[in-house]
């Protein structure tokens, strides 16, 4: 049996609370601790938990792909963080809007009868 | 071979000032950036911007391009470089170090590659040395799902590009495709991870994981709103009026519903649990929506008569203050 016809289980991260220590996510997206940091103070990405008792910080999948995202932003736009912040900030708004705008566009003409 | 017109790529004259180029080629990576651009071809207006910058930046790659340029293209597109070409300007002294060089095309290859053909791995990352063991690169795809594959689970074929190194240590992209089983109840914007199936580790080291983000195509009748199945439902106006059980669509099947007497336009109705399946799982919100036939028998139009009598009253205009 060829890989292709093997069919794979996959494990969906978000629902079994897979998450991504500081170490792992340096390690996952090549980066240091030190950019991992900074993207926190900027509010770029947030630790699961931001609390003083959490003994080390924890990010989930979201965190992980939306370090990618500024990765690249930096690597092809030169951005520095506070314009990779506001940029994220903005895509983001954007892509909510870009739902809503499909949503609505769905429902007029579900209302228009088409 | 085709031949790429590279001030063409960033619409710059053939003329243009290297502040001109770099203008053009900011504007035009901040367009097409595909975390940014929605726009299909993205990803290549991208990574053809990209090049044709890489090219027309550096004085050297750029005026060994114009030579080609003249050298021409033949009149069907295609380009075969001069007999002997070999550039000055390749990899070694062209400052190769922020572009992805596995991104450009066989022309740029062709032109300009002439140190990736030999010993290209001993300069690009370094990373190939026998005795170094590295952990596989992750990839990151994405995955899109039709509602009612996401609703009941679906077994999904998916391709992406994995980063090899091949027996010599050149890095050359690798496409690969798997069947998955996608489990039931999956939202858009949510993660799958298969444990090593990304790029192969190198001196031993363990393979990258592959991670899929799910997008749902957009479906003709329903939306999704978190867990929440939202659809549209048309009811007769008498419907409305006297309440009746209407049977409406759900995500795979269809149920019965109960509409309530004196229902108006835009009335919701939640049907419990019958949402995105998971532990907790979503309701199916149906919207009302009053339909009129488009034409009327004489009777009927006798009975509207009637009614508007019966409901003189009644301004549905009230709230325009007419």
């Amino acid at each position: 049996m060829s890989k292709q016809d093997h069919i794979l289980t996959v494990e969906v991260l978000d629902q079994d609370g897979s998450t991504f220590t500081l170490r792992e996510i340096c390690e996952r997206g090549e980066c240091h601790a030190e950019f991992v940091i900074k993207l926190v103070d900027y509010g770029i990405i947030a630790p699961l938990e931001d609390s003083p008792e959490a003994r080390q910080w924890e990010f989930d999948i979201a965190a992980l792909s939306r370090l990618r995202k500024a990765q690249r932003l930096q690597r092809d736009l030169k951005m520095n963080l506070p314009g990779l912040a506001m940029s994220l900030e903005l895509l983001d708004e954007v892509e909510e809007m870009r739902r809503e705008v499909t949503r609505l566009n769905q429902r007029i003409r579900q209302l228009m009868g088409e | 071979m085709d031949f790429k017109d590279y001030y063409a790529v960033l619409g710059v004259s053939e003329s243009a000032s290297a502040e001109e180029i770099k203008k053009a080629y900011r504007k035009l990576a901040r367009k097409y950036h595909p975390d940014v651009s929605k726009e299909e071809d993205a990803d290549t207006r991208f990574k053809e911007v990209g090049e044709a910058y890489e090219v027309l930046k550096d004085p050297e790659k750029r005026a060994e391009y114009d030579q080609l340029r003249k050298y021409g293209a033949k009149a069907d597109g295609s380009f075969e470089p001069p007999p002997g070409w070999q550039s000055g300007a390749g990899f070694g002294g062209g400052g190769y170090t922020e572009a992805d060089a596995r991104q450009f095309s066989d022309f740029f290859e062709e032109i300009f590659g002439g140190g990736r053909r030999g010993g290209f791995s001993d300069g690009f990352g370094g990373g190939f040395r026998q005795n170094m063991k590295l952990r596989g690169e992750d990839v990151h795809a994405r995955i899109a799902l039709f509602l009612e594959e996401a609703f009941h689970g679906c077994e999904k074929q998916v391709s992406f590009a994995v980063h090899e190194a091949d027996e010599h240590g050149r890095v050359i992209p690798r496409q690969k495709t798997l069947k998955v089983k996608i489990p039931a109840g999956m939202r858009e914007g949510q993660h799958i991870r298969l444990k090593g199936q990304g790029a192969p580790g190198v001196g031993g080291g363990e393979p990258g994981d592959l991670f899929i983000e799910v997008e749902f195509a957009p479906h003709p009748h329903f939306a999704v709103e978190g867990r929440d199945v939202l659809v549209t439902v048309p009811i007769a106006p008498w419907e409305a009026a006297l309440g009746a059980t209407v049977t409406i669509p759900t995500v795979g099947s269809k149920v019965n519903v109960k509409v309530p007497k004196g229902s108006t336009s835009g009335r919701k109705l939640r049907l419990k649990g019958k949402g995105f399946p998971g532990k907790h799982p979503g309701d199916q919100i149906v919207i009302l929506q009053i339909a009129m036939p488009e034409k009327h028998s004489p009777e009927a139009e006798k009975l509207f008569e009637q009614l508007a009598e019966a409901e003189k009253n009644f301004n549905p205009r009230s709230k325009l203050h007419v």
